[in-house]
Parts: C-alpha cells; sequence; structure tokens
C-alpha cells in the first residue's frame, strides 16, 4: 500500500503523543482464535470443497491425530460432512450453519420483528430477480448476461451474490417463521 | 485441489451468497481490539459487511476517520476496502478475490480512489492470511503517518 502524502503526516506537535502499535496485538494473533478448538474451525469454515484430514491439519496447523480427532467431533456436531470414503475427505456442512442460524433467529427476534425482515428481504430478492430474466441466480451465466447486457462482469457478479444472499436470508426467515408458528400447529394438529 | 480458499479456480465465473457465519466470527475476534472503536454489521442477524472502524488516535488530524469493510463469500471469495477520509480528499485501497473482466481472480485497486482496472495479486490462499495482510498493510500505512 502506498505510504501517506508527506502534507498529511503527522506534524512535530503530533508526534510528541505518537501511538503506540507495538502494544496492539499483532495481525496475526488478532484474526486467529485462543484454541486449538479454534484452529480447526476456522480451518473447515474455509473449506469449500472437500479436504483430507492432513489438508485439514495443514490449514490448523496442528497435527494430522489431531485433525482426525476433530473432524470426528465436528461430524458429530454437524459442524462438517463425511464426503468421500477412502481417502476420507470432509466439507463444511452448510446444512448445519442455516441451521443453527434459524435457532439464532428465533431466539434473538419476535415473530413480529422476523415478518419485518422476511418482507424486506422479499422485496429485495423480488427486484434483484427484475434484473434477469430467469427463475433462479443458479441458471444465470455471468459472462455471458454481462456481454448481453454491456455491463462489466464484475458488475453482474456483485448483483448475482447480491441475489444469492437475499434468497439465502428469505430461506433463514421462513424457517424461522414456519417453525415457530409449527410448533404451534403440532400441538393442535397433530396426526 | 484442496478444500481452502484456494485461487486455483481463478477462471472460473462464479458467485456464492455471503459468508454470514465467517463475518461473524470475524467480528468476535475484532470486536474487543483496541484498534477498532466500533465493528457495525447492517443487517445484524446475517451481515452483509462488516464496517470496522479505526480509532482515530492512530492518525494525525488530518485524516478525520478511516475504515475497513469486510465481505466473504461462500466460495472463498472476499472484497476487503480500506477507506480513509481527509480534510480534503479521500483514500482507498481494496484486496479483493473475485471474478472480473480486467484482472485476475485475486487483485489489488491501490488508492486514491481504487481506480478500475486494479494489479493482479496473488493473494494467500488461507482466510486468515488474507485478514492478517491486509491488516498488517493497514498498521505500516499508519505507522507511516508518524516517521519522519
Amino acid at each position: 500500500m502506498e505510504e501517506p502524502r508527506s502534507e498529511l503526516q503527522a506534524d512535530a506537535e503530533e508526534r510528541t503523543t505518537s501511538p503506540d502499535f507495538d502494544a496492539l496485538t499483532s495481525p496475526e494473533e488478532l484474526v486467529r482464535g485462543e484454541r486449538t478448538r479454534d484452529d480447526f474451525f476456522d480451518a473447515v469454515l474455509g473449506l469449500s470443497n472437500p479436504a483430507t484430514a492432513s489438508e485439514v491439519a495443514d490449514l490448523a496447523g496442528h497435527g494430522v491425530d489431531a485433525a482426525r480427532e476433530y473432524l470426528e467431533w465436528f461430524e458429530q456436531m454437524g459442524i462438517v460432512k463425511q464426503v468421500t470414503e477412502s481417502p476420507a475427505t470432509y466439507e463444511r456442512n452448510q446444512s448445519y450453519l442455516n441451521w443453527r442460524r434459524v435457532q439464532m433467529l428465533q431466539d434473538e427476534y419476535s415473530t413480529a420483528e422476523i415478518l419485518e425482515l422476511l418482507k424486506a428481504e422479499a422485496a429485495r430478492v423480488d427486484d434483484l430477480a427484475e434484473e434477469f430474466d430467469v427463475a433462479s441466480p443458479e441458471a444465470v451465466s455471468i459472462s455471458k448476461h454481462a456481454s448481453a447486457t454491456d455491463q462489466s462482469i464484475e458488475d453482474v457478479w456483485v448483483a448475482v451474490s447480491a441475489w444469492k444472499t437475499a434468497r439465502r436470508r428469505v430461506d433463514l426467515l421462513e424457517r424461522a417463521l414456519a417453525t415457530e408458528s409449527g410448533d404451534a400447529a403440532d400441538q393442535r394438529t397433530a396426526v | 485441489m484442496t478444500g481452502q480458499d484456494a485461487s486455483s479456480e481463478s477462471n472460473s465465473v462464479s458467485s456464492a451468497p455471503i459468508d454470514f457465519d465467517r463475518l461473524d466470527l470475524i467480528r468476535d475476534r475484532f470486536a474487543t481490539d483496541e484498534r477498532f472503536t466500533q465493528i457495525v454489521d447492517q443487517p445484524e442477524f446475517a451481515s452483509e459487511r462488516l464496517v470496522c472502524v479505526y480509532d482515530t488516535r492512530f492518525y494525525p488530524s488530518s485524516v478525520q476517520n478511516a475504515r475497513v469493510e469486510i465481505v466473504w463469500f461462500e466460495n472463498g471469495d472476499f472484497s476487503l476496502h480500506y477507506y480513509e477520509n481527509h480534510v480534503e480528499g479521500t483514500f482507498d485501497h481494496r484486496w479483493d478475490r473475485h471474478p472480473s473482466d480486467h484482472n485476475a481472480r485475486d487483485h489489488i485497486h491501490p488508492g486514491p480512489d481504487a481506480p478500475t482496472p486494479g494489479d493482479d495479486s496473488s493473494h494467500p490462499s488461507d482466510w486468515r492470511d488474507v485478514l492478517s495482510m491486509a491488516l498488517a498493510e493497514i498498521e505500516a500505512r499508519q505507522r507511516a503517518f508518524w516517521d519522519g
């Protein structure tokens, strides 16, 4: 990154109270958790493709035996799912993370609040869907759409990502609502 | 192909939703750090970006405020955008991994005003290393305000 231009630099008077950068937690430490468990959780959170225990060990910065133990534990909890047998590979279990967020939505928001959030997100989905003439963001070819509409790939990527994000939010909010009213409905109309 | 956030898919044009879980984790780790006075995520139930506001004591009075905005996607793509507001003008720097027609998937838009096209780059494969690289570069610039 560029250095600040000289006219922006601190003047002599300001320099008498220079900040103590060395007292800060280093960036390397700040981005990591304190425990071994955090290292493994961070490693599996970054998995977008199936990985072996030894790849997870490398990412976590710990041994392969520890990786196997944590992967087994995470699999039991639902944080990862096993994809292949031999070699055993694992990937982040997004459905579990989504389920956890649905629980969080129910704990932290009232039904009325969830409904308001849902209305706003559904409106966003509608607005974004109007930009593309297909049923879902998965059906958009970013490069084709960019050249057909004379937009940059980057701009189309931003819009498709926003569409996927808004749809994910709608899904989470709908599930949070459905489970809440579902509990009550179960009691009334259990068959 | 390992499962990490590798840049080896640099030619594929794909997208993914924002990684709410990764942003939550970053927010939790940054929330108590002395660098930042405020971490804002909106909407908070499923963040679309974390706005991390730097404490003004790291800057001389010529800089009114500074922040880094963090966006991460489930496929490992990201955009980290550092902003400074000055009495006259601004400064921007952006570290990106996403499809574009002007650069490789990994690229940088250097300040001022983060121009397009940017410079091709190769960011670390591990997302935590990407984040610490950006924070370290920001700190190097902050220190340079006081050298002289």
